[in-house]
């Protein structure tokens, strides 16, 4: 698991209750119940930390963490 | 706009009186969730809302606006106020503004009377207006009022902000006073963003796009608001200008008794004190009583919380607001020592409306 995966949990886990186990790479939004507000607040989180953007429109219900921790990887990349 | 202490006058705005008030009717989630396809459960995970207030079809904002302000002049010991400013989004009419007549059902008749419009944060508008009436030696007194009623632009079938928006008022009075004086207004922090004029709106009704019904969709003609981003922009912004406030006065998020913010929904408020390291329970919460009642959040807010004793004498008050514009804007005061009031929920046996 990258760097980048473990600042994205350790956001999630700030801005979302939910067992530590349930915050697997393979798990979508939607399996861990995050509501479209959350989801706001998570993109808020990465923006802050992490120094990237990315779009509420990218940040959809079934996107997995693992996908979006490449996706943040990606525009650090760029 | 900022007042900085180096550059504030001897002669300061300081509050003196509160009041609110809300209508009769009041609507829990169960009435909402049998006619909109919700449940009382998704409500109060959303927005921490468990009922709202709503006008009575003969109400209109001026009547709820002279029930609060009548009360925040008792509060304040005197009926008198040389000037009275009326933030809202539904005025009694497009022309003319809602507060000569608010005025003169007071009393107040030649008193100086005019509306402020920044949507949610207008409380926050009309206070600093309401500040510069006094610092500037056009009043001595001042009277403002924050006053909606939401559910006469809020489409009663939009599931989204149906649930939300309730109605209600709540006021301020402002004597001429000094800083060091519990009460004092101090800093300011004003802000907008018109680029997102859009994100926030009640589209038709105005010159733009005059309310004609065959020109016009059912739509267009309601409130709406594009709630993902607006929830983006508020958190952000109310943030920084808590922030702001904070720094101009040389303080910090330690100093602060009591955070008072619009009460949009309990996630904003929640998410925002969280933002700036404040607990929970210093944080105003009534939305989860009154629903997001616009312009009159905040001085609805303060009253319940006096009433509850929750303000206390000498504490130091935080307000901050977000609305459609964008606008936003804080304010910092001290508590005063004030009578007990009435909470805006509690109706005494009147013999006037």
């Amino acid at each position: 698991m990258t760097a980048t995966y473990e600042q994205l949990v350790s956001i999630l886990t700030t801005l979302h209750d939910a067992p530590a186990d349930h915050f697997r790479p393979e798990a979508t939004y939607a399996d861990l119940d995050i509501d479209s507000l959350t989801m706001v607040e998570i993109s808020i989180h990465i923006e802050r930390h992490l120094g990237v953007t990315v779009e509420d429109s990218e940040l959809v219900p079934d996107l997995t963490l693992g996908a979006t921790a490449e996706l943040i990887d990606a525009r650090l990349a760029a | 706009m900022s007042a900085t202490p180096a550059g504030r006058p001897d002669r300061v705005a300081v509050l003196c009186g509160v009041g609110g008030h809300l209508p009769r009717h009041r609507v829990g989630n169960d009435e909402l969730a049998a006619r909109l396809d919700t449940d009382d459960a998704w409500i109060r995970t959303r927005t921490g809302i468990r009922f709202r207030h709503l006008a009575a079809p003969h109400e209109a904002t001026s009547d709820l606006a002279v029930a609060a302000g009548r009360r925040a002049l008792a509060n304040s010991g005197t009926a008198r106020a040389d000037a009275v400013v009326v933030a809202t989004t539904t005025p009694d009419r497009s022309c003319p503004a809602t507060a000569p007549l608010v005025a003169a059902r007071l009393g107040l008749s030649g008193a100086a009377a005019f509306d402020i419009g920044a949507v949610c944060t207008g409380f926050v508008y009309a206070l600093a207006a309401g500040a510069g009436l006094i610092t500037s030696g056009v009043a001595d007194r001042v009277l403002v009022i924050g006053a909606d009623v939401y559910s006469r632009i809020v489409d009663p079938a939009d599931r989204q902000n149906a649930v939300v928006f309730g109605d209600g008022a709540g006021a301020v009075v402002l004597r001429a006073g000094h800083a060091d004086e519990p009460g004092a207004l101090g800093s300011f922090d004003l802000g907008s963003d018109g680029d997102h004029e859009d994100m926030i709106t009640v589209a038709a009704g105005g010159s733009r796009l005059p309310a004609d019904p065959s020109r016009t969709s059912h739509t267009e003609r309601h409130f709406a608001m594009r709630g993902k981003e607006v929830y983006r922009h508020a958190l952000i912004r109310m943030t920084a200008s808590a922030r702001t406030v904070l720094d101009r006065s040389g303080l910090t998020v330690d100093d602060v008794d009591r955070f008072v913010p619009h009460q949009a929904n309990l996630r904003i408020l929640r998410t925002v004190a969280t933002d700036l390291g404040l607990p929970a329970d210093r944080c105003a919460t009534h939305v989860e009583r009154a629903g997001n009642t616009g312009a009159a959040s905040i001085p609805l807010a303060l009253t319940d919380d006096h009433a509850n004793r929750l303000l206390r004498p000498g504490h130091q008050v935080l307000l901050t607001a977000f609305g459609g514009g964008l606008t936003w804007g804080s304010c910092l005061l001290t508590w005063p020592e004030l009578p007990p009031a009435a909470a805006p929920a509690h109706h005494e046996q009147e013999s006037s409306p």
